[in-house]
């Protein structure tokens, strides 16, 4: 469990600077070093007047189990929503007018936000998920095309291996 | 004197108490507010209100809630995978992992480059896929999700649904008023669940997930 700084919390009461043992909260980038911070220590976010800091576990547990038909039912809106953002897509590029083009990419983008929410509840929540591991190993497999960016995909993996 | 509730954000319209502020005087009945009154928080349309002592909806016995199909669960599409990645990407951010967030912004911009394109249709032809897709989409997969004891999906579920509905209300007001419906006003879009706005001012939580305004945008007029 390592220290993050929520920026929008943080008042700059400097509390984590004095009690930091390693000098991990003081960055020019305003996050935590966390090649510095020691894991568990949580001195600055036990310091921390403005609530700002908390700590991000390095290991996550497996994910709940989803059932086979409850997946089967959100795939079919995973489909509809990402065929409708698609179409709003396209409705946006045609629009004939600021306002038409406005409306279409709000909903473009709400679509794509619906999608991106039936996924992640159809058991790719966590990013180092064994579910997203195995996803992504056997897309690097299995994809052949030239512009995919393999390398992309290779370091992605090695990075989240728990 | 009967109460009516928004089904998108749960806004009640008492009779007895009316909306003064908004010049509706207490006593006003539910009939004699005019079809165009929409919800004052949400801007749903009149017709997503429900008497609050409505009965339950009866359950929609339909596939979904018996075994998966195969075919559903065949391999996920390129604008699925690029959705999933943006997601991700996300998700990473949340633990303050920069360089994995911009890889699988990298993955999802593949993706997206690879989506074929589909057919165009115009605003109706959307509405009408929406309407379907709440007819029965919806339902049986709210369905299997409460069998099956699923709240996340679930949730996932009832914000969708909400924000669809509000989508295709839009829909149906733009096609009546066209243009005219955006002049002199903002569209926001909640990014959390995808709620979207059409006001002056967002309203200070989504009303569909609850988020505080700072997580609703403004979609950016263009420059003229």
């Amino acid at each position: 469990m390592y220290a993050v700084r929520n920026i929008r919390l943080c008042t700059k009461d400097c509390l984590c600077l004095y009690v930091c043992p390693t000098g991990a909260t003081d960055t020019e980038t305003g996050q935590i070093d966390r090649n510095k911070c020691i894991s568990g220590c949580r001195v600055c976010v036990d310091a921390c007047p403005s609530h700002a800091i908390s700590l991000v576990p390095e290991r996550y547990p497996q994910q709940q189990e989803k059932k086979a038909a409850v997946l089967a039912a959100m795939r079919v809106l995973s489909i509809s929503k990402v065929k409708q953002e698609q179409l709003f897509a396209q409705l946006e590029r045609t629009a004939p007018n600021e306002s038409a083009r406005r409306l279409a990419k709000a909903m473009r983008r709400s679509c794509r936000l619906m999608a991106e929410d039936i996924l992640r509840e159809s058991g790719y929540m966590l990013p180092q998920s064994d579910n997203v591991q195995t996803l992504l190993s056997s897309e690097l497999d299995s994809v052949k095309d030239e512009a995919y960016p393999k390398d992309a995909a290779k370091k992605l993996l090695e990075l989240l291996k728990q | 004197m009967a109460k009516y509730v928004c089904s998108i954000c749960g806004y009640t319209y008492d009779e007895a108490l009316g909306r003064p502020e908004d010049g509706i005087a207490p006593g006003t009945p539910w009939q004699s507010l005019p079809e165009s009154w929409v919800c004052p928080l949400c801007g749903a349309p009149k017709y997503v209100f429900e008497g609050q002592n409505k009965p339950e909806p009866k359950s929609i016995p339909t596939a979904g809630s018996a075994e998966a199909p195969e075919e559903t669960l065949r391999e996920l599409s390129v604008g699925e995978m690029a959705a999933l990645c943006t997601n991700l990407a996300k998700g990473c951010e949340k633990q303050y992992r920069t360089e994995e967030s911009a890889l699988f912004l990298q993955l999802a911009a593949y993706y997206e480059s690879r989506i074929p394109q589909e057919d165009p249709k115009d605003f109706s032809a959307l509405i009408a896929l929406m309407e379907q897709e709440l007819k029965e989409d919806y339902p049986a997969a709210k369905e299997t999700a409460a069998a099956n004891q699923d709240r996340g999906s679930l949730r996932a579920l009832v914000w969708g649904e909400k924000v669809s509905r509000i989508l295709t209300s839009l829909l149906g007001k733009y096609e009546k008023q066209g243009d005219a419906m955006l002049d002199g006003t903002n569209v926001y879009v909640c990014e959390i669940c995808g709620f979207v706005y059409i006001g002056e001012e967002p309203p200070e939580i989504c009303p569909v997930c609850k988020v505080p305004s700072l997580k609703i945008s403004k979609i950016a007029k263009e420059a003229v």
